[in-house]
């Protein structure tokens, strides 16, 4: 038991520490992205297009989340009301 | 996941890739416009989308005031309210668009906005008199006969008039709205974006439509117990 409350804390103290340590190279501000992966190199250029592109993507699935929920609870009432 | 009509999942992808094209296509770097040119795939259609619906809205009245059928009725209500918030999108989008390319959320002195406006105040005038009756047939009569009329405004408001006097408003002043966009590619976008907005107004039409069919069901059987 003890073993895997010192797993937890050693894996919990690793993420801490990651963060930290992404967030240290953001604060410093540009330059920061050069070290990031392509995806983020990507997202970070072109005037940042993909950055507003995706958070009308974001916008978007959540719209058709809730349409398809919506469906679906139409489709439970009408089921119901036609018995 | 509910089981779809296969229309619907099509305009789910079909908007989606409208979505990314508009915002990855290269459009020109026009003074003023700079990025904004990319509005043309947002805010015009939606008035082509409201047009459309309030279109569909005139033949569902049409439909009802020859057969009586009270579908027709509801489909018309359905139809002229996701139209009507298709509109509203226009107006607050056009006003945005407008403070940062003429400088002024809103000006008297443009016709499109204002007549489309006064459109707008038509249709919640339809609403209105909904509300006004508690008899269902003579509500939808009567709102059948007043569609026919509001729906008759449309093109006079939007797109008659404007033309005919001076305006900053692409399509006024006789001017085709296409005629002073440089960029012809932009095409291939907005006219997708058409057809995905329009389809999805019926997709929400569609679901206002089967609300206000239980609702009724449930009002009559609250008042046959």
């Amino acid at each position: 038991m003890l073993n895997f409350v010192t797993t937890v804390g050693v894996i919990l103290q690793h993420i801490a520490v990651n963060l930290a340590l992404q967030y240290d190279d953001l604060w410093q501000g540009s330059g920061a992205a050069d070290e990031s992966n392509v995806l983020m190199q990507v997202m970070a250029g072109s005037n940042l297009i993909f950055v507003v592109l995706a958070v009308s993507l974001v916008i978007w699935f959540v719209f058709i989340f809730y349409l398809i929920r919506v469906e679906r609870k139409l489709a439970q009432l009408e089921k119901k009301h036609s018995e | 996941m509910p089981r779809l009509p296969l229309w619907k999942y099509a305009v789910l992808l079909w908007m989606t890739v409208v979505l990314v094209a508009a915002f990855l296509i290269r459009v020109p770097d026009i003074p003023i416009l700079h990025e904004t040119s990319r509005n043309l795939f947002f805010h015009v259609p939606m008035w082509f989308t409201m047009t459309v619906v309030f279109g569909a809205g005139l033949v569902y009245s049409i439909r009802y005031l020859a057969t009586g059928n009270s579908t027709m009725d509801r489909r018309a209500e359905a139809v002229t309210y996701v139209g009507i918030l298709f509109g509203i999108c226009g107006l607050l989008t056009g006003a945005l668009w407008a403070r940062f390319t003429w400088g002024t959320w809103w000006t008297f002195a443009e016709p499109k906005m204002n007549l489309s406006a006064m459109a707008m105040m038509i249709y919640v005038a339809y609403f209105i008199l909904r509300s006004a009756f508690d008899d269902p047939h003579k509500r939808a009569k009567l709102a059948a006969v007043y569609n026919v009329f509001a729906a008759t405004t449309v093109p006079f408001l939007l797109y008659v008039i404007p033309r005919q006097l001076p305006s900053l408003h692409p399509g006024a002043d006789g001017n085709p709205a296409f005629s002073d966009l440089t960029a012809p590619e932009l095409r291939l976008v907005f006219y997708p974006a058409v057809i995905g907005f329009i389809a999805l107004a019926f997709w929400l039409a569609d679901l206002k439509y089967r609300m206000q069919t239980l609702q009724d069901r449930v009002d009559d059987d609250s008042v046959g117990a």
